[in-house]
């Protein structure tokens, strides 16, 4: 019992060597020219993103959106006669799965290209462990908000596609300034780098606020938590809150805010505005009305959108027809720009002209967003606008004054202006491809 | 004044919340010396039952009742067909501190995989029974409603009922001797067994209790990766160590000040403090008092 | 022969034939296994500090994970702002941890299992959050850990890898080795002396609580070199690398170990590395819907941590020396 038995030791570590060595694949054999992940009838991608833990409600629904838009595209020919897979793998939000399962799907899955992992310290974490840049492999259309990943200089085949944080607080400030000029502003924000993120853009528009509030990302499920922000709010007199955390966040101030009779204008940040989440976690749906919500894409409830239209059609018949919500959205609307990727990077395509292809042809590419995608030579960032909306008493958001009207900005000192871009129709194939 | 007066009534209403879970924890500590991990797991379960009843019959109240009898169930089951072969198995050594830990995390992920195969990983939401609106005097709305009055009731009630049972039969003497003493309980005619099951029943019910009054508080899902429920259970653990494990006042007595410091803390001092000052707020009782406030003070188990 | 191996000389000759044989290995294998070797290596320290602290001196830590985060933050900071050698950020970590394990100990010694428990609990939960409030922190996108390329006598084809994994393997092997010299010192025997019986023990005069601080001082600075680990086979460290899961991870692991001996050590790092990874093959293999490749995973790996806990509560390798001592009694008779 005391001490070491070397046999034992000898016994344990030959078992966990021989367990190493037997499920080591042999690497396949690829003919020369093909490029890993691709064969003459398939394109596999691949992504890692929480499927279970506290973090995945909500998120675990996106790989099974972009799933149900390639199964579309498969089933009407693929691109250039390949059919798009995805493996998807559960890293539950933590860096160090993320880095592993990564891992596999780049070494053993041999994935093609990431495409749509979610999670700025997930992102970060693999970009510098896994190393995708220097191993020549693209990181398609992050799921996050995070500046960084734009620049082409750190992250050199890393894209991101959502409009970044300070974005859409430095427009968010525009409109609160013009609309609500003498009021007293609150903010409830979460107190990492995705609040941060905010409060810099925020500062940079000089916006000031009469009362901020901070949160432990996490927190709002501890019981009486989020009775204390409404308090601090309500105390300080904020007359209009800017809500800047997740959907789950936002439902706990709202539905606390009800009970405690607490009544501001409300206006919610992208991230957290997703009304079909929102009345999922109970909070009666009336509670949202007369909200102010920020969106680059438009409201999943507008079937008078053709995007919306024939992406519901997809989510039908392709997805369990699962409750449109944002998240489905982002889902397909990121798998839809992907495959104008993919096509535009030729015939036989590596993973170079992937990512010469976005960088070269990605400002022609388009999808449900609002605002133009912004892919050049030097800028990885793809969105870059804003349109606000009310929402109904049926918890649908509007757009404010009848049309969407979208605002742009960058993440750095440029101003907020009133854009001029004209979203291309639908095809009425629904595939942005020849 | 109507911000602290608040900020009172915000501390003792999550208090009363963390203490329903410390007092399914205390249950099953004082039956058997262990630490129930699982009891985030059949507070779930039994909540998915209650929520399966309101969906049929549209009452709450029987919801709430059938979700305890079944939590008393699925605990007594727990105990019966899985602790008791542990029990026998590693019953001594240093693994005797560790294996029902490890055992009972092992279950609490069984059941949030089981639950997610049978129901899927969405969110679903109970509707609260009474009205969750603020009662208002003066014109200021104050941080407690008639669902608040509820859940701080049922924990009352809960506590007092136990406390009485305990003190005026012998069940309390028998769980107490079980846990202690398990061969000269036997010895005395105690049926050991039986009376730490009964133990554990006790603590399903008071668990699922705390799972039927959290969800329509929260405005949170029922869902089988629920934050809410490992943060109750964690916060409830917390409470009852604060409490000093063995007493149900102690558990009452932790939950109400954890919610307490909790408030004050968020709302004076900053809102991003929860989880530090949890963890402060048990280190400085512990160290002020190694068996919690209300732990019976004993010689350490030699 | 027999003297032989269990003399100093022998012990660290079994080492070095190990790290021999761990040398020829990382280059036989892929890469994904080298990496999976990094996080090997990385468990097994991390777990040898839970068995020291819980088989040996009788104390349980719901909470390593969040020793682990103070050595993994020490070795960034130490890494980036002082522009430390590698070995060096790894000597910080296994320090800063133990200094604050020196603290924590120091608390522990006066709680009785639960009240630990709950403690390390509350701190796994809490100290994260610290990384928010401090700028130098990083906030939740956490800080970037670089040990830098591997040198270039190495060769061409050495990959980053297969630096982790000499890296780590080497930490491992030191820490083993190490720790079994300790085990069999005064140290070792007086915790457990401890364990078997405390007031026996301070009968005999040795003070309980001294001895005790002292074997979660040395396990937090263990956990530290393991939190440095960690951090350089992510190449960051940031709050959520460090969830309470991770915690409960590594407990799983020393108890699939055996939480009495060292010697399995191995089986329960690997269990943490492979099981994921079988259990996801499993259920892409037979599942044919999403709810079931979601949760079946996490279903697999609690149903074998229940059925171990049942089974052979005190691990594999006990398991096996009670069988042995059993059929030696029995021929014996």
């Amino acid at each position: 019992m005391i001490g070491i038995n070397r046999r034992l030791l000898v016994a344990s570590a030959v078992l966990a060597t021989s367990g190493l060595v037997i499920s080591t694949v042999p690497a396949q054999a690829f003919s020369p020219r093909a490029e890993v992940g691709v064969t003459a009838t398939s394109i596999k991608l691949g992504v890692t993103i929480p499927m279970t833990g506290a973090a995945s409600p909500g998120y675990n629904k996106i790989p099974s959106a972009m799933k149900a838009y390639f199964d579309y595209v498969n089933a009407n020919g693929g691109v250039n006669g390949r059919k798009i897979t995805l493996v998807v793998k559960d890293d539950q939000y933590v860096p160090t799965l993320a880095v592993a399962k990564t891992n596999e799907l780049i070494l053993r899955d041999k994935v093609f290209a990431l495409l749509g992992p979610l999670g700025t310290a997930n992102i970060k974490a693999v970009a510098a462990s896994v190393n995708p840049a220097r191993r020549g492999i693209p990181v398609l259309f992050v799921n996050t908000g995070y500046s960084g990943f734009a620049i082409k200089k750190t992250y050199p085949t890393t894209f991101s596609l959502f409009p970044s944080y300070i974005m859409e607080a430095k427009v968010m400030a525009q409109y609160i300034k013009e609309t609500f000029p003498d009021k007293k502003i609150g903010l409830l924000y979460q107190d990492d780098d995705f609040g941060v993120d905010a409060l810099a853009g925020f500062k940079q528009a000089g916006l000031t606020f009469a009362v901020k509030v901070p949160y432990a990302s996490g927190s709002q499920g501890v019981s009486g938590v989020p009775a204390t922000w409404i308090q601090k709010l309500s105390t300080a007199g904020a007359e209009v809150v800017v809500l800047f955390g997740v959907t789950s966040a936002t439902a706990a101030a709202l539905g606390t805010a009800a009970v405690m009779k607490y009544g501001p204008k409300w206006i919610l940040g992208s991230v957290g505005g997703d009304a079909t989440t929102i009345k999922a976690l109970g909070v009666p749906v009336g509670v949202l009305y007369g909200a102010i919500g920020a969106s680059y894409l438009p409201a999943p409830t507008d079937t008078t959108d053709d995007y919306i239209k024939l992406f519901q059609e997809i989510n039908a018949k392709y997805n369990n027809n699962a409750v449109f919500d944002n998240n489905v959205l982002v889902g397909m609307n990121g798998a839809f720009v992907a495959v104008q990727a993919i096509a535009a990077a030729g015939a036989k395509p590596t993973r170079k002209a992937l990512i010469a292809a976005i960088e070269k042809k990605g400002s022609t590419f388009f999808g449900a967003g609002l605002a133009p995608l912004n892919y050049s030579a030097t800028n990885h960032g793809g969105y870059n606008g804003y349109w606000f909306g009310t929402y109904s008493p049926t918890g649908e958001m509007k757009p404010n004054g009848g049309a969407y009207t979208v605002y742009t900005t960058d993440s750095g000192t440029g101003a907020v202006v009133k854009s001029t871009y004209k979203r291309p129709a639908m095809p009425a194939n629904g595939l942005p491809i020849k | 004044m109507y911000q602290f007066i608040n900020t009172v009534l915000i501390g003792i209403t999550s208090g009363a919340i963390y203490s329903l879970m410390a007092i399914a924890l205390v249950l099953v500590w004082r039956s058997t010396r262990v630490v129930n991990f699982a009891q985030a797991g059949q507070a779930l379960v039994s909540t998915y039952i209650g929520y399966a009843v309101i969906q049929s019959f549209h009452s709450f109240w029987l919801a709430l009742l059938i979700a305890m009898l079944a939590g008393a169930v699925v605990s007594a089951l727990v105990d019966a067909l899985f602790m008791r072969t542990l029990f026998k198995r590693a019953a001594q050594g240093p693994i005797a501190g560790v294996a029902p830990i490890i055992a009972t995390l092992g279950l609490l992920g069984l059941i949030r995989g089981v639950l997610g195969l049978v129901v899927g990983n969405k969110d679903m939401s109970i509707r609260p029974p009474v009205s969750n609106i603020g009662y208002t005097i003066s014109g200021h709305t104050l941080a407690f409603s008639p669902l608040k009055l509820l859940i701080v009731s049922s924990v009352l009630f809960l506590m007092l009922i136990l406390s009485l049972v305990f003190q005026h039969s012998n069940v309390g003497l028998a769980l107490r001797a079980s846990a202690y003493a398990p061969e000269i309980a036997r010895l005395a005619g105690v049926r050991v067994d039986g009376i730490r099951t009964f133990g554990w029943a006790l603590a399903g019910a008071a668990g699922a209790a705390a799972g039927m009054l959290q969800t329509p508080d929260g405005n949170a899902g029922l869902s089988p990766d629920s934050l809410e429920f490992s943060l109750l259970l964690v916060f409830g653990f917390i409470a009852a160590v604060i409490g000093g494990l063995e007493s149900l006042i102690g558990a009452v007595v932790g939950g109400l000040l954890l919610g307490l410091v909790l408030a004050f803390v968020l709302t004076y001092i900053s809102g991003s403090l929860v989880f530090i000052t949890a963890f402060v707020v048990l280190i400085v009782v512990l160290l002020v008092r190694p068996n919690g406030l209300i732990g019976t003070r004993r010689v350490r188990r030699a | 022969m027999h003297k032989f191996i269990h003399s100093n000389f022998g012990r660290l000759t079994f080492f070095i034939g190990i790290g021999i044989f761990l040398f020829l290995l990382g280059n036989r294998v892929d890469e994904l296994r080298v990496y999976q070797g990094a996080t090997l290596a990385m468990y097994v320290v991390a777990i040898s500090s839970l068995i020291l602290l819980t088989g040996y001196s009788g104390q349980v830590s719901l909470g390593h994970g969040a020793l682990l985060a103070i050595g993994g933050y020490s070795a960034a900071l130490a890494r980036n702002h002082l522009s430390a050698p590698v070995w060096i950020c790894f000597a910080i970590a296994i320090v800063v941890a133990a200094l604050a394990g020196a603290v924590l100990g120091t608390a522990a010694a006066r709680l009785s299992g639960p009240y630990l428990a709950g403690t390390t609990l509350a701190l796994a939960v809490g100290l994260p959050s610290i990384a928010n409030q401090f700028g130098i922190l990083g906030g939740e996108q956490g800080l970037l850990f670089d040990v830098g390329f591997p040198p270039m006598s190495l060769g061409q084809e050495f990959t980053q890898y297969k630096w982790y994994f000499w890296i780590a393997s080497l930490a491992a092997l030191i820490s083993l080795w190490w720790l079994q010299n300790i085990l069999r010192s005064r140290y070792g025997r007086t915790w457990r002396a401890v364990r078997g019986n405390e007031v026996a023990a301070e009968l005999a005069g040795i003070h309980a609580g001294k001895s005790k601080t002292l074997a979660f001082t040395i396990s937090s600075g263990l956990a530290g070199l393991a939190g440095a680990l960690l951090a350089m086979t992510i190449s960051t460290v940031s709050p959520s690398a460090f969830p309470l899961s991770l915690s409960f991870a590594l407990l799983t692991g020393a108890v699939l170990s055996g939480v009495t001996t060292l010697a399995g050590v191995m089986i329960g790092a690997l269990t943490l590395v492979v099981t994921p990874e079988i259990a996801d093959a499993i259920s892409n293999r037979f599942a044919n819907s999403e709810n079931v490749t979601t949760n079946l995973p996490g279903l697999l790996v609690s149903a074998l941590l229940i059925l171990v806990v049942l089974l052979v509560p005190n691990g594999p390798v006990e398991q096996m020396r009670t069988v042995r001592h059993r059929k030696r009694a029995s021929t014996h008779k």
